[in-house]
Formats: structure tokens, sequence, C-alpha cells
């Protein structure tokens, strides 16, 4: 899911403060899980907003907020309140907040919270990045722990010479990715695979902007 | 005689490390490399080491060319993408210099730029590569060059890693990626490191067997505790111990001075790497008690 945090209110005030009247738009996907644009954040964000004298018109919690369609149409019954506003705040991510930028041409959208990475939920509002999303996945060849991500150098070869009994050169909060990834492909008996030299990564695989269209691949086939 | 013929010949071979100053006032390091003329087989200068940013390596190296000496330039992965790393190792070609040491590098964490944006396109096993395909007229991309390079190129290791298993895994990718010579993280352990030997002896690479001097008890503490890779048996630092404050650093000295001689005597690797990190004015000492001067 996507990780989200909170953004400083004095920051985000100083955003608004221009405008009167919002509509506040949260996320029932990972903004929920990170307590950053659920149910009780929206009413709390309300709450704020009126006691700093501003006017909320309406609140939506979309089913997936960065589905521009879908929330598009959520948002249909909400119509009277979103003409009402002056600007629109996404307590989502920047995904989230840019559906809502789609869906009001002509209305400000503010975020409220940064957007941090793609991450595991290891335990409840706790969470890891796994995946940096690079576009050429190695974990077939690395034992399934991702050294792009784990290893701050995001090194495909080994560990570093600064790898310090399991530890990371980086931060002793960090476990070597490499030493991990070792450890467990001599469990999984794939230290053949641990001797294989990676070749330079292909960059060009995660460059922005990033499209996907699997829908027109499909119908070119019919 | 060349840093490779010296390592080919099998003749006991001496590298020193210089690192560049920051800041443009360099007399002070001319000066110290100055001193080592004709008594090492080569100096190797470091590439904006610990990632504190100085003077980049092949500047200095240039000029220890121009002072008739011989260079090796240390190049880091931190900061260069592919584009850079090969241009940096045509343009150094077209300098004259001869021999490089691939590293990944320290990241940006360790230095005083904590901010910069680490680049790591691609890292030691892979430049290794990069530095093979453009000594046989290739780039990574695998584009014909106008004239190739002709370097001697090495690779580091550490044979005090914990653990050491991935560490010899990478070795032997190094070597699979064509390092000719290994310069070792420092030892200060010669019985264990002649169990790493015999592990890297089955190897057709040249080993250096890198060596820090002891200033101190406090520094060598300080080592085992926060230095990666390397320990300090309690007996040295007892030994800087007993030697008092005044003396500590000519007791490193002669730490020094007896690992090489036994690293010789006994034929244990190829060569030393000597780091003596703000006290290279030391090294013909060093070397003159070892019996190599
Ligand atoms: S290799 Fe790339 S795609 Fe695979 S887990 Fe790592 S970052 Fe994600
Ligand atoms: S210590 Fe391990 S995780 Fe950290 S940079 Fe080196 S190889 Fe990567």
């Amino acid at each position: 899911m996507i990780i989200t945090k909170k953004r400083d209110f004095k920051d985000l005030m100083e955003n608004l403060r221009n405008y009167k009247s919002f509509f506040l738009i949260g996320c029932s996907e990972c903004a929920s899980l990170c307590g950053t644009g659920g149910e009780p954040e929206l009413a709390a964000m309300k709450e704020a907003l009126e006691a700093e004298g501003k006017t909320v018109t309406g609140t939506l919690l979309p089913k997936t907020g960065c589905q521009t369609l879908g929330t598009k149409i959520e948002l249909k019954k909400d119509k009277e309140a979103c003409a009402k506003a002056e600007a629109i705040i996404v307590m989502s991510c920047g995904a989230g907040t840019q559906s809502a930028v789609e869906i009001f041409p002509d209305k400000p959208v503010f975020p409220s919270n940064d957007s941090l990475f793609l991450g595991n939920m290891t335990r409840f509002q706790m969470f890891d990045e796994r995946c940096s999303l690079c576009g050429k996945c190695v974990l077939d060849k690395t034992g399934g722990i991702c050294p792009v991500t784990a290893c701050p150098k995001g090194l495909l070869n080994g560990p570093c010479g600064g790898t310090d009994n399991g530890k990371c050169e980086v931060s002793p909060d960090i476990e070597c990715a490499w030493v991990r990834i070792y450890e467990r492909m001599k469990k999984t008996d794939q230290l053949e695979d641990f001797k294989k030299v990676l070749e330079p990564k292909d960059w060009s695989a995660s460059r922005k902007p990033a499209t996907l269209n699997t829908r027109d691949k499909k119908e070119e086939k019919k | 005689m060349s840093f490779k013929s010296a390592l080919e010949s099998g003749k006991f071979t001496v590298t020193a490390e210089v690192g560049p100053p920051k800041g443009t006032d360099i007399k002070k390091i001319l000066h110290e490399a100055g001193m080592l003329k004709g008594k090492v087989d080569a100096l190797n200068v470091t590439d904006n080491q610990s990632a504190v940013m100085r003077i980049n390596s092949m500047s200095f190296c240039k000029l220890l060319l121009d002072m008739g000496q011989e260079p090796i330039l240390q190049m880091t992965c931190r900061d260069r993408n592919r584009i850079g790393l090969q241009s940096d190792l045509l343009g150094a070609s077209i300098l004259g210099i001869k021999n490089v040491l691939c590293m990944t590098g320290d990241h940006p964490n360790a230095g005083d730029h904590k901010e910069a944006k680490p680049v790591y396109d691609i890292e030691s096993v892979q430049l290794l590569q990069v530095v093979d395909g453009l000594n046989n007229g290739r780039d990574l991309m695998g584009n014909d060059l106008q004239g190739a390079t002709d370097y001697y190129q090495g690779a580091v290791v550490t044979p005090e890693a914990n653990p050491i298993e991935p560490q010899m895994m990478k070795f032997e990718k190094k070597v699979k990626a064509g390092a000719k010579f290994f310069q070792t993280q420092a030892i200060y352990d010669i019985d264990k490191f002649k169990v790493f030997m015999s592990d890297a002896r089955k190897f057709p690479v040249k080993i250096l067997a890198g060596l820090v001097l002891l200033k101190s008890a406090g520094m060598a503490n300080f080592m085992n505790k926060f230095v990666p890779g390397i320990t300090v048996p309690q007996e040295l630092i007892d030994e800087l111990k007993a030697a008092g404050k005044e003396k500590a650093l000519d007791k490193g000295i002669d730490i020094m001075a007896r690992h090489i001689r036994q690293l010789k005597d006994e034929n244990i690797c190829d060569g030393v790497h000597i780091m003596a990190i703000g006290a290279e004015d030391k090294v013909p000492a060093i070397m003159e008690r070892a019996g190599l001067l």
C-alpha cells in the first residue's frame, strides 16, 4: 500500500489561508490503514478546520481514491456540497490528490498528507518499504528479498565492505540486505544463484512518468 | 618497474595511500608524496574517501604522474552514473593513468554531505566488468571504442568480514569480473589472515594486505568499535598502552613493520598496502624498519 504521513497542520493552514470553505476527500484503502485519511481522520479534520473558523461543506470517503473514474462517480451525490466549497482537501496519497485535481478542473486542491513509499504493514500502523517499483524485478535472483530497496546502495552482487555482524554500515537499525539474502538463499539451497553476477540494472524501466495500458493490447488481439 | 610488472614479477610490492585534501592547498600532500618517491611501487589515491568531499582522485593522480610517480586511481560508484564512470575512465587513460581500483564507495551518510543523492547506478563488480570491456575496446552497451584503455584493475576485499561467506562469494565475482589485484581492508591478525589467504590463493590474483598504522590504543579501540571488518587484537592494544602516550605512534610503526616482515618472510601475500591516515611522513620509517629500504 502507499504509506502516507499527516503534514503539519500549520503548513496546511498556510496553504488554505485564502479560502474559507472546503470539501474533504479521504480514502478507504491505504490512507485509512495509515490513519491519515479514514473516517476518524475526516471527522477530526472537519473539527480542526471549524475551530479555525473555516466551513466544511461535506466529506467523502471514496472506496479507492486513486481510482479516478470510481471516485468521480461516488462524488456525484455530493455535487452540491462540492459546488459550495472554494477548495478541496484530499486526505490520501499524491495519487488520490491528483484524482481530485482531474475531477475538479476549476477548484484548488490541497493535500493534507505527505506520500512516503510503497510499504508493507508489518504490525498495526507500522510500515516497511520492501519494493521501490524499479520496473524490472530481481526478486527471482535474490532469494525473494529486494536489494534495490533493502540495501541503501541498491547493490546487486553481494554485501559491501561496510556490513557488520549483519548490520548495515548506514545505520545499525538496518539489517544488511545482503546478509539476509545470503542467509535465506542458504536455507532455501539457492546459493548457486547467489554466485551469479547480476548485470547493471536497466533503469529505463522505471522512467517517469510511467503509463500502462493493458486494455489496448487485449483489444488489438481481437 | 611499473606497479603491474612489480606484482607480476613476484616482487613483494608496496603501495601507500594518499588522500587528496579538502581545498586547493596541496603543499603538504605533495611534500609527503615526494618523500615516498622511489620507495613505494605505487601511490593509491582515494576517491572522496568516507564520502567526504575533496579534490578528485584523477587530478591528483595526474600530478603524481608529472612527479614521476605511479598512481592507482581509486574509483567509487557513489558519485557518478555509468556514463560518468566510463567517461572518467577514458579520461584518466589519456592522462596516462594505468591502474584503477574499483570500489562501491562509502554511503554519503558517512560523510560531510549527508543530504547528497547517492548514485550507485552500477557497483564494484559491474565496474570491474566495465573496465574489462573498455580494455577490450567496448563500452558497457557494447559500442565500439575508438581506442581501448589499458588498465590494470583491482578491487577490495574484507578478510575479516562477518559473516565471511557472502564476502568470499563477492570476492569470487570480482575475480570473474576481471580483477587482477586485491587490496584488503586493514588486517592485524596474521594467523587469521593466513586462513583467508589459503582461500584467496586458489584464484589467479595478486593480494596486497591492507595495513592501517595504529597511532594509539584509543584509535585501536575506536576501530574495533566503529569500523566494520577491522579487528585489532587485544595484545596489540596492550602493546600500544604499555608504550605510553608519547611512544604509542613509534610502537604503531614497530607493529606495522613487524607485520610486513612476517608477511614477506613467510611469503603470505604478494605485498602490502600501507594506510598511514594522516601520518604519511612515517611511511619511509615503517619501510625501513620492515627491512624494505
Ligand atoms: S526488484 Fe524492483 S520490482 Fe522487484 S521488489 Fe525490488 S524494487 Fe520491487
Ligand atoms: S551494509 Fe549491506 S545493506 Fe548496507 S549498504 Fe552494504 S550491502 Fe547494502
